[in-house]
């Protein structure tokens, strides 16, 4: 409930109108310390202390005390609205005054107060206790997944990651690019060849011609798409677009620049298999996030409460909804779409040491030549890495900010499905 | 080899060349590398090594590949994401409250840092500032990435709303060369310079210049990171000099065995990183220019009094930042632990089994 954040005051406005208090309400306005004072009310038993006498004289009842409790009758009931101490906040003007003095409470602990309450585990600070023992129970239990299907249980990795993952670099370009073939991630071996026309690779190598392996396998394999997938054909340019022309380069590899030549040269040795192996994943996995978002399900927000996605929710439809909405499409679906994605680590890794090595041997009499073997086993030992994600997780908002950031995710779908129609 | 006794050096290249091997375990590693050092030295040939290795890194490594190195490095150890958290901290704190942030950035360190300092300040309770961040870039394979990871930034600082300018200034060759005028600061802006690993690419003569520079621009916040070595006081005495080296890469590479699994790639390119420091430090004339490599490390007190020379004062982590730190390094495995000094306030020690091995710091001019 945090209530000065933007995108929540939607969803909770609906729920007890803050800033509209009952006109005939009595206005209490306490001071920071009488609001912070905890247990003012102290039972001379056993020293526990209260927040209010009404507490105390009921817990006095459990040691046999004397206890009174103050019946009021129906005229003495007032109602009461308390403003915040806070000259500079919203809530120090009476006309926005909150009704209840937890509320009020909690508002100044967590708006204006010291974060006292420290996750040991992922460095969130809390100020109100009740907050920080709600963040206890969930924090390392949370994955963030990234569209392009890595798996992050550390929430600055997952920032890190996100900001340099092309899924979110080439949202611009797959919003824009026409409907093109995909193919059914159920089958590995797909291979499926973007129209060339529509490539906007960021580094522009020369002379696309796409290898003819690959090219084969795709008129064969066509076929086989989901006819689920076919009913909406949805934009895309995946991963494919940056490397087919790197792999077009491994025919004149003397002119490769340096962002294409790992490629270049671990086709100009090998077969293109293996690679071609990790394309098709790649694809189908992203395929598999645009239809998502076509069909807009309702994410589940237990694996979408970030911050970040909160952020791009709040964005509007002038910034990245189809980079948020793919996000949140991924995220929602199933367990075998992180499978898909190992052959992809796989591919690149031992693209990585394969070229490695062919550019040492080349460029130098030193010993070298070992140097593409152990890349064969590498890619699995990295990809478990990647999926088993490590170390704990970070967390996201409390579960009372929950409901308040479904609504602000549900409407940002909403826009993005909006603008998606309008792009079509 | 200081003695120039030839048959002796043979005898003894010799049978470091029967013992190592890049692939064995982190002794035969480390024979590998240091023998190729040793060698060039004997040879005389530690330019032409280098220069080799130089570019044969920079033909092999392109954005990809760079990303995935540096990503799954900072996944399986802290070595880079300490001087990130530490420093971002330090500057989110000393930045509170200024509307126009200007960071100049002389790291070389391809913007890993950046997403989660952007994040950090659009989630914040006050006003998001407008953050203008200048890149300086020296290292020739981070300039041939820098126009990938540009638009990523922009991309990512709308994502999160958060009025960004991303300037990057790859005309240099040198940070030796970095003007006051060339940054562009403005008056009304709160300038921070980040320096994690950029100072030891200074040539050792150069280095009072550039604090100096850096002072000239005012700023309010100056965090600097560096690998806790000292290949520069020592660099006369090549014994000395060789054995502080042994010492450093023996702790780093003792660290990536435990950090990556045994046969992976990007331990692999981080240990062929560390060969070309290795050779270019025992093995390099340091009067021929490098082109922005200069590999003199110093440790925490050297750089503490360069900077107290120049009139900086220390300024000591908050709190809060330190337990970030500590949170941070509660998720890699066990062996990594922090120290801080008591004596003064002039930085914290991130250790690898209780050595120190990566120095954070935080100045005001």
């Amino acid at each position: 409930m945090n209530d000065s954040s933007s995108g929540k005051p939607s969803a909770k406005k609906k729920r007890n109108l803050p800033g509209m208090p009952d006109p005939d309400a009595e206005v209490i306005a306490l001071s920071p310390k009488t609001l912070m004072a905890t247990n003012r009310f102290i039972c001379e038993i056993c020293s526990k202390g209260f927040q209010r006498d009404q507490n105390l004289q009921l817990h006095r009842r459990g040691h046999n005390l004397p206890w009174k409790l103050k019946q009021r009758s129906s005229k003495d009931i007032k109602k009461r609205v308390y403003v915040c101490p806070e000259p500079s906040c919203v809530h120090h003007d009476p006309s926005r005054a909150l009704g209840d003095l937890t509320g009020i409470k909690k508002h100044f602990c967590r708006k204006h107060g010291e974060k006292k309450w420290k996750c040991d585990k992922c460095s969130k600070k809390y100020a109100v206790q009740s907050d920080w023992k709600a963040h206890l129970k969930i924090c390392g239990t949370k994955e963030y997944k990234c569209d392009c299907g890595t798996l992050f249980s550390r929430r600055d990795s997952f920032i890190t990651h996100r900001a340099f993952c092309d899924a979110l670099a080439e949202e611009t370009a797959k919003v824009q690019t026409p409907a093109a073939p995909c193919s059914d991630d159920e089958d590995p071996k797909v291979e499926g060849e973007a129209p060339p026309e529509v490539l906007p690779p960021p580094p522009p190598p020369p002379a696309p011609a796409p290898p003819l392996p690959p090219a084969a396998l795709v008129s064969s394999v066509l076929p086989v798409q989901s006819p689920e997938f076919r009913e909406t054909p949805s934009p895309r340019a995946p991963h494919i677009l940056d490397e087919s022309p790197a792999i077009s380069n491994s025919n004149s590899s003397s002119n490769g620049s340096s962002s294409s030549n790992v490629f270049a040269s671990l086709f100009a040795s090998t077969t293109s298999e293996p690679m071609s192996l990790g394309l098709a994943m790649n694809q189908g996995s992203s395929i598999f996030a645009q239809d998502r978002r076509q069909y807009a399900q309702a994410p589940q927000p237990a694996m979408s409460a970030t911050a970040l996605l909160q952020k791009a929710a709040q964005m509007g439809p002038t910034a990245s909804n189809a980079s948020l909405l793919r996000g949140l499409g991924i995220m929602s679906s199933s367990s075998s779409s992180s499978q898909q994605i190992e052959p992809e680590g796989a591919s690149l890794a031992a693209g990585l040491g394969l070229g490695l090595g062919l550019t040492r041997d080349g460029g130098s009499g030193l010993k070298e030549l070992m140097l593409g073997t152990p890349s064969v086993f590498g890619p699995k030992h990295t990809t478990t890495l990647d999926l088993l994600g490590l170390g704990m997780a970070a967390s996201g908002g409390s579960s009372g900010g929950l409901s308040a950031l479904m609504t602000s995710i549900n409407s940002a779908l909403d826009v993005g499905e909006f603008g998606n129609k309008d792009m079509r | 080899m200081a003695e120039k006794d030839s048959n002796k050096i043979h005898h003894l290249l010799w049978m470091l060349n029967e013992l190592s091997s890049p692939y064995g375990d982190c002794d035969q590693k480390l024979a590998s590398y240091f023998l190729q050092a040793l060698f060039c030295k004997a040879t005389d040939s530690g330019h032409r090594c280098y220069k080799t290795l130089i570019s044969i890194a920079e033909k092999s490594h392109s954005f990809d590949s760079i990303r995935k190195l540096i990503l799954k490095f900072q996944e399986v150890s802290p070595w880079t994401t300490f001087g990130h958290v530490a420093s971002n901290g330090a500057m989110l704190e000393a930045l509170e409250g200024e509307p126009k942030l200007h960071i100049i950035d002389i790291s070389n360190t391809l913007c890993t840092q950046w997403p989660t300092f952007l994040e950090a300040l659009a989630t914040r309770n006050d006003d998001t500032p407008h953050l203008k961040l200048t890149i300086v870039v020296t290292t020739s394979i981070v300039k041939s990435v820098m126009k990938e990871i540009a638009p990523r930034m922009e991309k990512f600082a709308r994502l999160m709303g958060v009025p960004f300018e991303f300037n990057v200034m790859s005309g240099l060759n040198r940070l030796g060369e970095l003007t006051k005028e060339s940054l562009g600061v403005k008056e009304d802006e709160a300038v921070a310079v980040n320096c994690i690993g950029a100072l030891r690419r200074v040539d050792v003569e150069e280095r009072k210049g550039i604090v100096q520079m850096i002072k000239s621009l005012r700023p309010k916040v100056v965090t600097i990171v560096e690998e806790e070595a000292d290949f520069s006081s020592l660099r006369n005495d090549f014994v000395d000099c060789f054995e502080e080296c042994l010492r450093f890469y023996t702790i780093y590479f003792d660290m990536l065995e435990e950090s990556f699994p045994p046969t992976s790639n990007e331990k692999l390119m981080l240990e062929k990183e560390c060969s070309r420091s290795i050779v270019r430090v025992l093995a390099c004339d340091d009067e021929i220019d490098h082109g922005g490599y200069s590999e003199r490390r110093e440790k925490g007190t050297q750089w503490s009094q360069r900077l107290q020379e120049s009139c900086f004062s220390p300024v000591s982590y908050s709190e809060d930042v330190v337990d970030d730190v500590k949170a941070l390094l509660k998720r890699y495995r066990a062996g990594w632990s922090l120290s801080i000094p008591t004596t003064d306030d002039s930085g914290i020690y991130l250790r690898w089994k209780d050595q120190p091995v990566i120095w954070g710091s935080v100045w005001k001019p």
